[in-house]
């Protein structure tokens, strides 16, 4: 089990030393960021050759690299081009936020998606099976940035309830701001926090309830009904079990998938995130950011699917075994 | 009889419903096929815009001699027009891009699954590493990488997809090579290509048939997005994700049209590809009825 | 008070009809059934496939699914009528005074509860009273009343932790939880091994001994009915074609469906004195003679010293480094123009053995020759040359031809590939279908439009037109129904005989292998335990094992 784990994250770090090569010569081939630092207006060809030089640009590609290995090696990405601060803790400080946000969006998503799948599934081609599979459709259709613009729209601007973006009052807690400790920060979270958990609540739905149809038409659940248990407790101490194992997965990587696919959410609602760092990242072609939150992002999703393993060994007695 | 009867209308509405989201879907090809026909205007020609014209509400009576129906975005472009055009972008990026993501998905996932060892161990450690991580992240390290252009968006697209095409395709193709109508077919010394074309190939490919459509639907998505994020397609041929993203700019101001009707047009879109989607995966494989996810 | 025999009735069916709706059709599945169970005994319901003996069973659980409709008869139980009762009249029923025993004893339990546990909540169900420290205790009791060693240590295990008998003496405690009069046993036993099969029924027709509950033991097998049940019902296409006490029906079968089904059981013979096996290279083997090959004395095919390791699977790349033998210094001689067989119990590596000879796997290590010429088994199949030398026959016929594939095709594609040349292929594979007894018109049918039996003749007739001189017939008749098993057994020896082919007969049937095999050798965890002519096995083998495995067949049957 655990040489099982260490197998997976020593392949996966590999792999991600090879996109990072990729990525990194794929990053440096695109646009060239000393015209988003000088005034091209004014700056004399002198001025953009020292610029050049103090990023570090007139070099080889290849020694670029490894001037750039060698320091992510030392958990320093580099200074960012645009802000002047070290890369890596510009993503510490948007980190929270992002965190926050995915957090209350998961939170609404799980039990709801769960509860709404383990329904339709106990009555498959039933009203509401067939109401919460059509409706499921609907929500994994809207485009995300559309879905929040939407909640803008409705929310914010023809109704007034919430507030149309950004992060609101914030309070200090374990050294890091929260919003979710203020009433005005939970308002600024709201909006942003549906937008993110509609399309998860549809997709961890249709999971449960597929999880639920193939459970339940398994014989131990026959068995159970042979044997004289209710279903009330066969729903929830033989079917919610058996389909957890799929649905910790998805919460998993969808969790994951968040901090990462806030991107839009983040930029439709100014929610200071760190993927609305990446994306003003990419458009000024300020490459140690990108670099640093792209490996950050990539580091933090191996590290999730590693603990959704270990969660496995716990759900799953069989898995266990092997430890 | 009486219970019959009761029962094929109880079925009805359900065939009603599929015809209704290929009806649309339909629609939504011939609009974008002959977009230069059945709309007034060309909103990449800038001599047919007007710029005082910009952002008229919906029902005004434009210069050029026809109502803006839907009203005009910022840049004067009539939303309706621009509504047809983009949706002839989106629809050739997410086409092309499913097209070539799913041959080369099947041909690499069958191919993983039959030779096995270290063609298996390479191929699938990519798609593992892929499919693990969320597909906007792989898209925008694409993006960044390839830089802007439709056919690099294509090309973005089909990096983001093929994965799962092989990784379908494998399972499938892996579960039948251990059936013995294959063992049959080695012990004959049939020739490789002939087991994996005559034999294996047929028998792997309807699954990844059926996820076609869905990932025709998570391209038009993708597309629409990467645009939004201003990462896609360029900005004097907006495409219908970049028209709803000229448009946030202006939901703040109340002027709503600009990004609520194409927005409306491409989640029909998206909705009307899912249902049809969905029906060609429960009839291509009845016992998918119970697993759809 | 009178004596009322209907009081001993603790089950009435009458005329119970039953249809499965679809949408657009609705097939009678049970038409018209009636039969009756008494305290205290085991009634045996048997049939094949598609008699509908397992939706009978359902129906008086009141477990049958929403598309399944009861359209006329009823279920009567003491004075209850089972049909009419609703949800909460079922609670106090399922469970307490009925309960059940399903098939497959591993998806029976659900994997992620301790054994204790779900045994616990049965107790708990089905006995208002019992409290849960008392419930634990009544447990441990029932796990040691199944055979459960160490049942108090073993509590909290999970099921993947026992092993497939034990798994099933765990359900039959699970359905004896809520002390219930009847329990219906839906083919408790097939998904085991013969040995333990035996072991598990004696346990059921103990507890009918002890306990007085009263068991519907359902199943294909008719060497079960004879073993443990009192009276047997015989069902076929969902009706009851007859039904009497066991002993009686078995010796004097009424019925002329019974008599064939009877007919087409295996039988093992012990006297070896009269065993008629019809030796291919006795009778005639024009092909061997002609051909002028070295003497009928002199084996085919030699293997030995054959042994096989599978690295044991880990999740990762980095695996434990154990290992496991399938195959362990094996060595197996196939005689000239006739039938070898080989027995053993699942895991034993009698498949695996079949598929190293036929090249389609490879061996760590031992020497293989075919008429004196050696191959490389250590390599793959392909490159030795040793594929495409022996043509293999599989158990299951549904997943042994290309779906997409018509049949006239398949028979084509072997003739083409195969290793004989064909003057007139077309010709061939007709004469080769009508001589395996199938219609012209299947030619150009789908597998999937064909029988079982139909399926099987064309496997058949594939490896045939190949043109081999050795085939490896791979537990062939397991997954057929008894009456299609005995034509496919017939089949295959006139084919043996006729072509002069050497055939490996790979079974866990050792009544099968006895009728067909002129030698045999027994398998036991992956080595030869025992081996010899058929003759002295049966009939003077002091082989522990081979006793055992002797000693597991239904009497009934054994002669």
């Amino acid at each position: 089990m655990m040489t099982t784990i260490a197998g997976r994250l020593s392949q996966a770090f590999l792999l991600l030393l090879v996109m990072s090569v990729i990525g990194f010569a794929g990053i440096h081939s695109v646009g060239n960021p000393v015209y988003n630092i000088v005034n091209i207006e004014t700056a004399t060809a002198e001025d953009i050759r020292n610029a050049t030089i103090a990023l570090g640009l007139d070099q080889p590609l290849w020694r670029q690299y490894l001037l750039f290995m060698g320091n992510v090696v030392t958990g320093n990405f580099g200074k960012s081009y645009i802000y002047h601060l070290p890369a890596f803790g510009l993503i510490m400080s948007k980190l929270p936020a992002t965190f926050e946000l995915a957090t209350t969006a998961m939170l609404i998503a799980a039990p709801c998606g769960t509860l709404l799948g383990l329904l339709a599934g106990r009555r498959q081609g039933g009203m509401l099976d067939r109401a919460i599979l059509k409706t499921s459709v609907f929500a994994l259709s809207i485009p995300s940035f559309w879905l929040s613009m939407m909640l803008i729209l409705v929310g914010a601007i023809a109704m007034g309830w919430f507030p149309p973006g950004g992060r609101g009052a914030t309070l200090s807690l374990l050294g890091q701001e929260w919003s979710f400790l203020t009433l005005d920060g939970l308002r600024h979270l709201a909006l942003p926090a549906m937008a993110l958990a509609i399309p998860k609540v549809a997709l961890i739905a249709r999971l449960a309830r597929a999880g639920t149809i193939e459970v339940e038409s398994q014989d131990f659940i026959r068995f159970c009904r042979a044997k004289g248990l209710s279903p009330r407790r066969i729903l929830f101490r033989h079917t919610l079990p058996n389909i957890s194992i799929p649905i910790v997965t998805i919460v998993g990587m969808q969790f994951g998938g968040m901090l990462a696919f806030a991107v839009v959410v983040e930029t439709i609602f100014a929610w200071p995130g760190v993927g609305k760092l990446l994306i003003d990242s990419i458009q000024l072609l300020d490459r140690p950011v990108v670099m640093a939150t792209l490996t950050f992002v990539a580091v933090a999703f191996v590290a999730l699917n590693a603990l959704v393993d270990l969660l496995y060994a716990v759900l799953d007695p069989r898995v266990r075994r092997s430890a | 009889m009486k219970a019959d009867t009761l029962r094929a209308l109880w079925k009805y509405p359900r065939q009603y419903r599929l015809s209704l989201s290929a009806l649309l879907l339909a629609a939504y090809v011939l609009v974008a096929l002959a977009a230069p026909l059945v709309v007034p205007q060309n909103p990449y020609d800038p001599l047919q815009i007007q710029a005082w014209e910009a952002s008229s509400p919906p029902g005004t009576m434009g210069g050029g001699g026809y109502i803006y129906l839907l009203g005009t975005d910022g840049l004067g472009r009539d939303i309706v027009s621009t509504i047809a055009y983009g949706l002839r972008l989106s629809l050739l990026v997410a086409m092309t891009s499913t097209a070539i993501a799913a041959f080369i998905g099947l041909v690499l996932g069958v191919s993983a699954a039959y030779f096995g060892k270290w063609v298996d161990a390479v191929i699938m450690r990519i798609v593992d590493l892929q499919l693990s991580l969320p597909t906007i992240l792989v898209a925008l390290i694409a993006i960044v990488t390839l830089g802007p252009g439709v056919d690099r968006i294509i090309l973005a697209i089909v990096i983001v997809q093929w994965a799962t095409y092989a990784r379908l395709a494998r399972g499938v193709a892996l579960s039948e090579t251990g059936k013995p109508y294959l063992d049959a077919a080695r012990l004959l010394r049939l020739p490789t290509w002939r087991i994996i074309f005559r034999h294996l190939l047929p028998n792997s490919i309807a699954p990844a048939i059926t996820l076609i459509p869905i990932e025709l639907g998570h391209a038009v998505a993708l597309e629409a997005t990467l645009s939004f994020l201003g990462l896609g397609v360029p900005i004097d041929k907006p495409s219908l994700g970049s028209t709803v993203a000229n448009g946030f700019q202006y939901l703040m101001t109340g002027q709503y049209w600009i990004s609520l009707f194409p927005g409306l047009a491409l989640f029909a879109l998206i909705a009307s590809i899912n249902f049809v989607g969905e029906d060609v995966r429960r009839r291509l494989d009845p016992r998918s009825r119970s697993h759809d996810v | 008070m009178t004596y009322d025999i209907a009081q001993d009735q603790l089950l009435v069916v009458s005329n119970l009809t039953v249809k499965h709706r679809t949408a657009t059709s609705a097939t009678t599945i049970l038409n018209d059934v009636s039969l009756n169970l008494q305290r205290g005994e085991v009634l045996g319901l048997i049939g094949e496939s598609g008699a509908g003996k397992s939706t009978l069973g359902n129906a008086i659980l009141g477990l049958l699914s929403a598309d399944f409709e009861r359209t006329s008869g009823t279920i009567r139980f003491e004075e209850m009528a089972l049909d009419r009762i609703d949800k909460q009249q079922w609670a106090s029923i399922r469970g307490r005074r009925i309960a059940a025993i399903f098939q497959d004893h591993t998806a029976s339990l659900d994997p992620l509860m301790a054994i204790g546990r779900q045994l616990e909540e049965a107790i708990l169900a089905t006995n208002d009273k019992t409290l849960r420290h008392e419930a634990r205790d009544i447990a441990v009791d029932l796990l040691v009343r199944v055979g459960i060693p160490d049942a108090r240590e073993r509590y909290h295990s999970y099921p993947h932790q026992f092993s497939g008998g034990q798994r099933q003496r765990i359900v039959i405690a699970i359905a004896l939880a809520g002390a219930p009069d009847i329990i219906i046993a839906d083919e408790p036993t097939s998904a085991l091994d013969a040995t333990v099969q035996k072991q598990i029924l004696a346990l059921l027709r103990e507890l009918v001994e002890e306990t007085g509950v009263s068991i519907i033991l359902v199943t294909h097998d008719m060497g079960v009915i004879s073993d443990v049940t009192d009276r047997v019902v015989v069902m076929r296409h969902g009706e009851v074609i007859e039904q009497g006490v066991t002993s009686t029906l078995l010796d004097r079968p009424q019925n002329a469906y019974t008599l064939e089904l009877l007919a087409a059981v295996p039988r093992l013979r012990l006297s070896g004195a009269d065993v008629k096996i019809r030796r291919a290279s006795d009778t005639i083997g024009p092909a061997v003679q002609d051909s002028g090959a070295p003497s009928r004395e002199v084996p085919i095919l030699v293997a030995q010293g054959i042994t096989k390791v599978f690295a044991v699977s880990g999740l990762g790349w980095l695996r434990n480094g154990t290992r496991k033998s399938a195959l362990r210094e094996v060595s197996v001689e196939l005689a000239r123009g006739a039938i070898t067989g080989i027995v053993g119990e699942s895991g034993s590596g009698k498949s695996t053995i079949g598929r190293i000879i036929a090249g389609l796997e490879t061996a760590n290590a031992g020497k293989l020759g075919i008429d004196g010429r050696q191959f490389e088994i250590s390599c793959p199949g392909r490159r030795s040359g040793l594929l495409g030398e022996v043509q293999m026959i599989f158990q299951d016929p549904a997943l042994s031809l290309n779906p997409r594939m018509s049949i006239g095709d398949t028979l084509s594609e072997s003739i083409r590939f195969g290793s004989r040349h064909a003057h007139d292929p077309k010709r061939d594979v007709l004469s080769m279908i009508g001589r395996l007894r199938l219609a012209r018109t299947l030619l150009a049918r789908y597998p999937h439009q064909l029988s079982g039996g139909q399926k099987q003749r064309v496997c058949i007739a594939r490896a045939l037109l190949a043109g081999p001189r050795i085939i490896v017939a791979d537990e062939p008749t397991s997954a057929l129904d008894v009456s299609v098993q005995a034509e496919i057994v017939t089949l295959l020896k006139e084919i043996v005989t006729e072509q002069g082919i050497s055939m490996l007969f790979i079974s866990h049937d050792l009544a099968l292998v006895q009728e067909l095999c002129s030698s045999i050798y027994i398998f036991k965890d992956g080595r030869v335990e025992d081996a010899g002519p058929s003759r002295f096995i049966f009939g003077h083998s002091q082989n522990p094992y081979t006793r055992s495995l002797i000693d597991a067949r239904p009497r009934r049957f054994t002669h």
